[in-house]
């Protein structure tokens, strides 16, 4: 076999491995006696590549084969790359027997373009439907939406998966259209907003939905991108966008060089900020605007928020609400639920705080305890930030050779 | 006054109930006598599971479900020492068992923590845990941890792998939980001899690994951060890092 198993597996797996998404969460436990496989609602990581990421679930295309010719992507019909593709069958005995022995939580499935797009969608719905009714799998599947496939194949795998992805890849059309010529952004989104439309109709849980957008192959700046996935969570379309610093894997005119760093900071300082839409309760306009069109590198998001807005600190954290303790920088959802039920019982000073395991390095200069505030830095903008870039050195005694009174001969005091 | 008991939870109780009606005042309890003569005051607890049960009552009775399960989960964390803590968290839930939910008792606040760390080992273990198929078919894992996490595996497990037979075999504890026809439950194992793996072994630990290499992407390579997540400590059975391809 000139293209054996192993092969296909090498080559299948690292055509996918730019899908930032791995994650297994949010689905409840839904497992049925006598059969196989049940999720978690919390998500499990099963392993970490040498990148630090997260290995939750057997993330491979179907087919790096593709008829699009997308500039960003290495599947690009014009890369001269090895090809391979794996059968529905042969899909479904590996997700099988990997889950057997604790590897994955389940199967991420996406694909390049085969013939067309409503063969690839069918392709993908058959290895499902032998995992789901023929070996009773009920274990994560997440499937990417094949954009221009028709209705029906949709409704068919959205009935079957846990989540469903389609990638917008580019935050603006301009980009798409320089970039992916095939794509425009609403014929990415239409599968999901199908998707969205027939599990309203169901009055069952919504199917979880997420998309991915590239940081830093195109121009667009951070406010453009946090505005578009700001707008995607208002509309419930989506739960996740992950965000992806662009890795350059071809030479093309309208991308930067091979060269180029990812970039890796921007891509944290979104995460950091889509944390903030998501679970903070900020706006886009908050974190940025058009003064501020691009995230701070020096200071978090929840910092440079602040130290725009010191008109609301310091807060005491004896008496201010919850939604206002979640705005102070570096206390996070949970050390806001440990002084929630700490100060029930008492009122709190700086030591109480420590004693909780509350880490105080930013939001000391953002706080009060009992009326106090800290005394090494003065409340000036400048100051805090100067204080929280560049954190006081600890004093550290040296003992030199020389400053002891001894015999260098001897070693006699 | 120094107090000695003999480890188990059923002594644990027992000591609860002697502090109760012979007025013990321990400073310091131990599960085995140290070689101290200077230590005139030892009290030696004598399990007694009658005595134990009334006390094992008694704190069902009066705390609440999630305190009674502290108590129950500190016991499978081991190596901590958390006899004098807990034995200050029984008495206080005795007296006010509102005072167990204040995170500002030093003692309430440790006693999550040891149980933050028992969860955190679970929690790491659903996932890192790997199992090998035997020659009839049963998926055997073998495990080493921190903690005692054989129960909350064997039942996260019978969830997901509903209709098939496996054994997670603690080697360090010497004990397995089973799941098989017969049998559901954690057993002694005293000893033990390597079972026979079967034919598809090699192919998917290959295949596994295969696709572990892949997924990698080398310029954003960071060792640190991937020993964050997984320290080597929990590495030792783990398929891809036992592999020499």
């Amino acid at each position: 076999m000139k293209n054996d198993i192993y092969e296909k597996m090498r080559i299948l797996a690292d055509s996918a491995k730019y899908d930032v998404s791995c994650s297994s969460s949010g689905s409840d436990n839904n497992h049925k006696t006598g059969e196989l496989g049940a999720t978690h609602n919390s998500g499990i990581c099963h392993t970490f590549t040498s990148d630090g990421r997260c290995v939750s679930l057997l993330k491979v295309l179907f087919t790096n084969h593709c008829i699009y010719d997308c500039s960003y992507c290495i599947n690009r019909k014009s890369n001269d790359i090895n090809r391979a593709a794996f059968t529905p069958r042969q899909l479904a005995d590996i997700t099988i027997n990997f889950y057997k022995r604790n590897y994955i939580e389940g199967l991420f499935l996406s694909s390049g373009i085969v013939k067309n797009e409503d063969h690839t969608m069918a392709l993908i719905l058959n290895a499902l439907k032998i995992l789901r009714h023929e070996y009773k799998f009920n274990g994560y599947i997440h499937v990417k939406l094949i954009p221009g496939s028709s209705d029906e194949l949709i409704r068919e795998v959205v009935a079957l998966a846990n989540r469903v992805s389609s990638n917008i890849e580019l935050p603006s059309d301009k980009s798409l259209k320089l970039l992916a010529p095939n794509k425009t952004k609403e014929k990415v989104l239409q599968p999901l907003k199908y998707a969205r439309d027939i599990s309203l109709e169901k009055e069952t849980k919504p199917i979880g939905m997420s998309t991915q957008l590239i940081v830093g192959a195109t121009p667009e700046n951070d406010k453009d991108i946090l505005k578009l996935s700001s707008v995607l969570y208002d509309k419930a379309l989506l739960k996740r966008v992950y965000y992806s610093a662009y890795i350059p894997v071809n030479d093309d005119k309208n991308l930067p060089a091979v060269i180029t760093k990812p970039p890796l900071l921007r891509e944290h300082r979104l995460y950091q900020a889509d944390w903030l839409l998501r679970f903070y309760d900020f706006t886009y306009d908050e974190i940025v605007n058009d003064d501020n069109p691009n995230l701070d590198e020096e200071v978090d998001p929840k910092t440079f928020w602040a130290l725009q807005n010191l008109q609301h600190f310091p807060m005491e954290i004896n008496a201010v609400s919850k939604e206002e303790l979640l705005r102070i920088p570096g206390i996070g959802v949970r050390g806001v639920y440990k002084i929630i039920k700490a100060r029930r019982f008492k009122s709190l000073n700086f030591e109480d705080l420590k004693k909780l395991k509350i880490s105080l390095k930013r939001a000391k200069y953002f706080i009060t305890c009992k009326g106090k505030y800290q005394k090494e830095v003065s409340f000036y903008k400048e100051n805090i930030k100067e204080a929280i870039i560049k954190p006081p050195k600890k004093k550290i005694i040296q003992p030199s050779l020389f400053d002891m009174d001894y015999s260098a001969i001897t070693g006699e005091l | 006054m120094q107090v000695v008991y003999d480890g188990r939870f059923e002594g644990f109780l027992t000591l609860v109930y002697d502090v109760y009606y012979k007025k013990l005042k321990p400073i310091n309890i131990s599960k085995t006598k140290e070689n101290n003569l200077f230590i005139a005051d030892i009290y030696e607890v004598v399990t007694d599971e009658n005595n134990a049960n009334k006390v094992l009552e008694a704190i069902k009775k009066s705390f609440n479900k999630e305190h009674l399960n502290l108590i129950l989960n500190i016991f499978l964390c081991e190596n901590e020492e958390f006899e004098m803590l807990l034995l200050q968290y029984i008495i206080t839930g005795f007296k006010d068992k509102y005072e167990l939910n204040n995170i500002n008792n030093p003692f309430v606040f440790k006693l999550q923590r040891i149980q933050k760390e028992l969860f955190y080992t679970v929690h790491k273990m659903y996932g890192f845990t790997r199992f090998v198929e035997l020659d009839d078919g049963t998926l055997y894992a073998k495990i080493e941890t921190k903690h005692n996490v054989v129960y909350f595996l064997g039942k996260h497990f019978f969830k997901r792998l509903n209709n098939q037979k496996y054994i997670i075999h603690d080697i360090n504890r010497k004990i397995a939980f089973i799941k098989n026809d017969e049998y559901l439950g954690i057993q002694n194992i005293s000893s033990f001899e390597e079972p026979n793996i079967s034919e598809n072994e090699v192919h998917f630990a290959k295949l596994w690994c295969e696709f572990f290499d892949a997924v990698s992407i080398e310029s954003r390579e960071n060792k640190k951060c991937q020993q964050n997540f997984m320290p080597l400590l929990f590495r030792t059975y783990m398929t891809e890092f036992n592999q020499k391809s």
